[in-house]
């Protein structure tokens, strides 16, 4: 049997020696420079580079590797996997063919989730145009966002690995289709942390019927800190569950109650040395200032009646606009990576989930504060420093289903995302499909890609932002990626 | 003379010993050759072509111990014939190995005397470590021989003493108690119970609460909750519907078989076979719903054959991970790539699974009674029989009411209906046409007894429930590969599949069956003395418990992609300890809790924090958060709340409002108010699809599938639950009314004295701070711990007199008349500070 070599056992001690175990004992020791210096070398050994957090304050800002394009990230997420086909990517031929056989030389080797073999070829039934400078393709069902397709990169050219849900949303969260790994908010606070002091880092925010497959596997922060997973903020009620103190205690109460659970822990920590207490202490102090700073975000009603008007904004009343506004909010005060998840765009064609009725449901309850958000932001200066992604897992396939209603099923081989502001290049349309749309014949965009681009704009190389880990380097890419210089403005 | 006995003597007398010890005598190709090979050799002759270069490779015995023109780098049994030897034994920078241009240190003398040996002795390669039978080494000799209590200290003693290092220091008693009721019972001791402990003289009496602890019944709480975990335990169906499920039974049985000491083998093989043992019973029925806590979707239009394979696959896995603490996932798809489980291997284990009734959401059940697992009640037969009775009672007093009816009908000059007559007639002699009267007319007259009225679904706290259980169907259903894990492409080419194991892990047993049938032989293969990976993996988890890591961390992964075990001797003694002492778990608690290892001090060293940051050799214990649902139970302890209650059907503490925000659809979540109120938290109603916050804020599983280890998050949402649940308010309202009136006991024993109990504003904070805090950390606090309590009890107790208004917010909504309202008010928020210090949901 082999023991843990002496090589393993340094190396996973380096790994999770903490600061601020040293430093409690160099405190009290009065030693310990040389070996402060011999964790920073650590830091970067030529395989990757671990960032170093300071354990005291583990969300403090962190300078980006080189000069950054952006520094914060909303992650606009359609789960369930809008229409690419209905949206964005116009098919005149297929249009024409709809009806007939795929030829099979497209489907050989394939697999979709639900087709079965017999299905046939579907063209859209949307009105497209192209619209502004771009000249991107767009249907009918987008009337606002087309007032701002000159400020948006368009990624056309997407493909994904994964074909089933939950996987597939984990895939484009973590580069890796299985739980386990780091979601990008997660290693964008961990690269850069959070201008915020009050708020968490990495805020998720849900709309729609239910809440995302795969749950909190999708902002988790993985073999990372915990200090680094996104935190859901439900939009009625109290944000987060518990954020009130027991009834009938006041604020001024509380202050004393928080420094005594300060001050108790601080003498632990003298005591017994465990830098979890450390942690403890910071997750207090982020608690007690959340419970001011969490309703104040949440209150809308102290926007203008212009600005509720321009996203469609009910006070009050949660939805996916709502969270829009939110997110501009949240970024405004400092937190570094916001997720929205708009659920239910998984249209196969039931009653239900169609690409009728039901797409015209999503994209009303998202297109105007889709565009409002870009808009907004633009007029409050906080453009520059924001990128928007917008995109689901996958897209959809040529292919109708056979079900009660119009629907398309899974397909990774060519979908459409967009970005803008935050160093994107504006009125880009990059990538092409194929006459069927079925897969990318110009300018392909994988998901790792396009992690190692996001990455860029924010001032990592993505094969240097790494996290030692079971005696590997993990990267958001894996060990794939390349920057898409064509989409950096 | 041979060559190495001439090594020996030319080493001299005085390194003798040492060379001894560091030249085995039967060398071990994992133990000894593989870590040389790997750190010397494998760079250039090792699996990665890149570097290799068209070099010889020594990782495959069959490529070091071929013949390239006449060369073999290994002839097994003849080192001087092997090239290896001459190189590693060359002093030409051309020859010599490793080269001087590599920059590797060439080998030690002893290395190249191991190495000699290990040639001379056949040059055996072995296979990955987890699949090597249990290596029976005796436990080492330690220098420091006072310090070991058993055979666990000497192998990590002699880890330390090798490494240099020093154990620590053993715990103070007070620690001591609440770290072994924790990981025992899940629960505080007492204030007496700790004084107790402190001050008992006997050699004895650590030993002595280890036996009251290991008998309390709430230890099968604690460890069950445990199995629980892999179990995949849940009280609803999954998915997004999820509705409830009284699947409890099983989790009351797991309570009682691990209080009673169940033997590991007979617990595996009744879990996951109780249904094929010969004429089983009941309880053995009840503890294949081991594997029936799989999830059942329930949405419209699913297609059952796909949720049923699904859930085959998922016994499967969860069975592999539990028992053998392998991933097979990867292999259902293709073969793994860095573990020895073809994609054939998992389907041929798959077919111990696929031969289940149920499909989704049907499949058999069974009939349990409340109170019947644990004997305290009738069971469910009884139940029916005495219902039985009962109606027959009902059915004669109705027959006899009906009768006078008649007759005095009759007397009025009615004359008598069929009905009538067959009345009339004794029951045991009524035509069918006659009984069938009677019943209808008796169905209809009360209609609680009628057939034809559907039984409404069970309650999942009704007197009786229907427990999901395994059963095999009658005719066997066949087993494909399915190709790529599809189910919906089976292949037909190859055929169908007997039921099979994994080689790799069968290969060191001798004595298995020739033929696997069914999940019978499955377990019994699992529990076999000679399989290598069973009581590793499952010690291995026991040790986790007590050390927040195991001697392998990746306790989930024992495969070649795993962490290699920090004391790998010490795992297989235990491993091997457990099946000597008849697969007890209880004597191995009792064995690792007694060790000195578990009882030293958790206290970080400076020494420590450079040498062994992260714990890994125990020179010392570790600080382990506890888990959300000890959290629970602590708080619960401390308060005195706690309602000691074990088994039964699941039950709603109170949870904050927004929980269901996010579901597809609201549970019916009534807090219940009452002695179910203040249950364990093992005993609170677990929907998969939106937990209670609780375990949600702290690490614990949705049971979506097998879970073996928790995590152990830090994050400022367990501040806010802490601090401001509603829970968690009241049991701080809780301590600070025990403290107080328990302080006040302690100052004058004529205690009570009315309306003077509760009134600390004269008397001083320290001494109701002080109780309050020893009832939730067992320890009374630090003078700096003191100084800080006492001043925010003062400060409080100035507010609330300033404004008695506020005061009342923090009192219990019904405020015990011998308590004073200022104090009161004000120890709850000592108390609730004292429930929030890391202290109190820590380990130490």
């Amino acid at each position: 049997m082999n023991p843990l070599t002496p090589q393993q056992l340094a190396e996973t001690e380096r790994r999770l020696t903490h600061d601020v175990t040293r430093r409690h004992f160099f405190g009290q020791c009065g030693v310990g420079l040389g070996a402060l210096a011999l964790t920073q070398m650590l830091g970067n050994d030529g395989y990757g580079r671990d960032i170093k957090v300071d354990p005291l304050h583990p969300m403090a800002p962190r300078p980006p590797q080189f000069p950054a394009k952006a520094k914060n990230v909303i992650y606009l997420f359609m789960a369930g996997g809008p229409s690419q086909l209905e949206l964005f990517d116009d098919k005149p031929k297929l249009r024409e063919l709809t009806g007939q056989t795929p030829p099979p030389s497209l489907l050989e080797g394939k697999r979709f989730a639900f087709l079965k073999g017999d299905e046939k070829l579907l063209g859209s039934q949307r009105k497209f145009d192209r619209i502004g400078q771009c000249g991107m393709t767009m249907s009918e069902l987008l009337p606002h966002l087309r007032g701002v397709a000159d400020e948006i990169c368009w990624v056309k050219g997407m493909t994904t690995d994964v074909f089933n849900h939950a996987p597939a949303k984990i895939f484009m969260n973590t580069g890796f289709q299985a739980p386990g790994r780091a979601s990008m908010g997660s290693w964008v606070t961990y690269g850069l942390g959070s201008e915020s002091r009050d708020l968490p880092g990495f805020v998720v925010l849900q709309s729609g019927p239910r809440g995302p497959r795969g749950g909190a596997t999708l902002w988790s922060s993985g073999f990372l800190p915990t200090s680094h997973q996104g935190v859901p903020f439900r939009n009625s009620g109290d944000a987060i569950l518990n954020l009130r103190s027991p009834k009938g205690i006041a604020p001024a109460q509380e202050q004393g109650f928080y420094k005594s659970v300060s001050e108790l822990n601080q003498a632990r920590l003298d005591e017994v040395g465990d830098p979890e207490i450390m942690t403890r202490i910071n997750a207090y102090e982020m608690a007690a200032r959340m419970q001011t700073s969490a309703p104040e975000l949440m209150d809308l009603a102290r926007e203008t009646p212009e600005t509720l008007a321009l996203y469609g904004v009910e006070p009050g009343k949660p939805s996916y606009a709502a969270n829009c506004l939110l997110a501009r909010r949240l970024i405004e005060r400092g937190v570094r990576f916001v997720q929205l998840y708009h659920t239910d765009w998984d249209h196969h064609g039931d009653t239900k989930n169609n690409l009728s009725a039901a797409l015209d449901d999503r994209c009303a309850e998202t297109d105007r504060a889709s565009a409002a958000l870009v808009a907004d932001l633009r007029q409050r200066g906080l453009w520059k420093d924001t990128l928007v992604i917008w995109g689901g897992e996958f897209g959809r396939t040529p292919m109708g289903e056979n079900r009660m209603t119009i629907g398309r099923d899974h397909h990774v081989d060519a979908f459409t995302m967009w970005m803008a502001g935050g160093g994107a290049k504006p009125g880009v349309v990059y990538g092409e499909t194929d006459e069927l749309g079925f897969g990318v014949v110009e300018n392909k965009v994988h998901v790792h890609d396009l992690h190692a681009t996001i990455l860029h704009l924010l001032g990592f190389d993505h094969e240097q932002l790494t996290y030692r880990f079971q005696g590997r380097h993990f990267r958001l890419t894996d060990v794939h990626g390349q920057v898409v210089k064509a989409l950096v403005a | 003379m041979n060559r190495s006995a001439l090594l020996s003597v030319l080493l001299g007398a005085a390194s003798v010993l040492q060379a001894r010890a560091a030249v085995p005598e039967t060398v071990g190709f994992n133990e000894h050759i593989r870590p040389i090979l790997s750190n010397t050799c494998f760079f250039c002759h090792g699996p990665d072509e890149k570097h290799r270069d068209g070099k010889r490779r020594l990782d495959l015995r069959e490529e070091a111990i071929a013949d390239h023109d006449g060369v073999r780098a290994i002839v097994p049994g003849d080192p001087d014939k092997s090239e290896l030897m001459l190189r590693i034994l060359s002093h030409d920078p051309d020859e010599q190995m490793p080269p001087p241009k590599s920059k590797r240190a060439a080998l030690t003398a002893d290395e190249i005397a191991t190495f000699r040996k290990w040639i001379a002795q056949g040059a055996k390669y072995e296979g990955h470590w987890a699949f090597q039978p249990l290596n029976a080494a005796a436990p080492p000799v330690v220098k420091e021989t006072a310090w070991p209590r058993n055979p666990i200290d000497q192998f990590i003693l002699a880890r330390l003493e090798r490494e240099g290092m020093k154990h620590s220091p053993a715990a103070d008693r007070a620690t001591l108690i609440r770290r072994v009721s924790l990981d025992l019972t899940g629960l505080l001791p007492t204030p007496e119970e700790v004084a107790a402990f402190v001050d008992d003289p006997a050699p004895d009496a650590y030993d002595r609460l280890v036996t009251r602890l290991l008998g309390d019944p709430h230890y099968g709480e604690r460890w069950g909750r445990h199995w629980l975990d892999q179990a995949r335990y849940a009280d609803s169906n999954g998915y997004s519907i999820d509705s409830e499920r009284a699947m409890w039974p099983y989790r009351d049985w797991v309570i009682k078989a691990i209080n009673e000491d169940m033997p590991f083998d007979r617990f595996t093989v009744e879990q996951l076979a109780g249904d094929l043992l010969p004429k089983p019973a009941k309880s053995q029925l009840i503890a294949t719903a081991f594997h029936r806590n799989s999830l059942i979707n329930e949405e419209g239009g699913v297609k059952p054959e796909q949720f049923r394979v699904e859930e085959a696959i998922d016994r499967l896995n969860t069975t592999a991970e539990v028992w053998l603490g392998l991933t097979v996932g990867c292999a259902q798809c293709h073969s793994h790539k860095f573990d020895p489980i073809t994609h054939q291997e998992f389907y041929r284990m798959f077919a111990f699974f696929n031969q289940g009734e149920d499909v989704n959401s049907k499949g058999a059940t069974l009939e349990v009674a409340r109170g019947e697992v644990f004997g305290t009640g009738p069971t469910a037969e009884e139940r029916n029989a005495e219902a039985a009775l009962k109606r027959k009672a009902d059915e004669a007093a109705w027959e006899k009411d009906q009768l006078a009816i008649q007759e005095a009908a009759e007397a009025q000059g009615e004359s008598p209906d069929a009905l009538a007559y067959a009345l009339r007639t004794e029951p045991n002699k009524r035509n069918a046409e006659q009984a069938r009267l009677v019943l209808e007319a008796f169905e209809k007259a009360v209609p609680k007894y009628s057939k034809a009225k559907k039984p409404a679904k069970k309650e999942t706290d009704a007197d009786v429930v229907d427990l999901m259980v395994m059963k095999d169907l009658a005719k066997k259903r066949d087993t494909f590969l399915f190709l790529r894990g599809d189910f919906l492409r089976p292949n037909q080419t190859l055929g169908p599949l007997q039921p099979g194991v994994l080689a790799a892990v069968a290969e060191p047993m001798q004595a298995q069956p020739a033929e696997f049938q069914n999940r019978l032989d499955l377990a019994r293969w699992l529990v076999a003395p000679q399989n290598p990976l069973t009581s590793r993996v499952t010690m291995n988890r026991v040790w986790m418990r007590y050390f927040g890591r195991g001697i392998v961390e990746t306790e989930d992964d024992f495969g070649s992609q795993g962490t290699p075990p920090t004391h790998p001797a010490l795992l297989d003694w235990l491993a091997g300890e457990f099946m000597r002492q008849g697969w007890s778990m209880k004597a191995m608690h009792r064995i690792i809790v007694t060790s000195a290892t578990y009882r030293q001090s958790s206290k970080a060293r400076p020494d420590l924090a450079e040498k062994d940051a992260r714990n890994l050799l125990l020179a010392r214990q570790s600080r382990v958060r506890l888990e959300a649902e000890i959290i629970r139970d602590a708080a619960l302890c401390a308060s005195g709340l706690l309602n000691p209650e074990i088994g039964g059907p699941s039950v709603r503490p109170p949870q904050p409002e927004g929980v269901y925000s996010f579901t597809q659809n609201k549970k019916v979540w009534p807090d219940v108010t009452g002695p179910n109120r203040y249950r364990r938290g093992l005993y609170t109603m677990f929907f998969r699809s939106a937990p209670h916050p609780l375990f949600s804020t702290f690490d614990a599983p949705d049971f979506q599938q097998v879970c073996t280890r928790r995590g152990r998050s830090n994050t400022p949402l367990q501040a806010l639950m802490m601090a401001n649940d509603v829970a968690f308010f009241e049991f701080a309202q809780g301590i600070a009314v025990r403290a107080s009136r328990e302080a006040w006991q302690l100052l004058s024993p004529s205690f009570p004295e009315p309306r003077q109990a509760g009134d600390w504003r004269s008397q001083g904070a320290s001494l109701p701070v002080r109780r309050a805090f020893l009832l939730a950390n067992s320890r009374p606090p630090s003078a700096k711990e003191e100084a800080v309590l006492v001043r925010y009890f003062e400060a409080q107790v100035r507010a609330f007199a300033a404004d008695p208004a506020s005061a009342q917010a923090m009192l219990p909504n019904t405020m015990p008349a011998d308590l004073e309202p200022v104090s009161t008010a004000a120890l709850v928020g000592s108390a609730r500070a004292i429930l929030n210090s890391d202290s109190f949901i820590t380990r130490e």
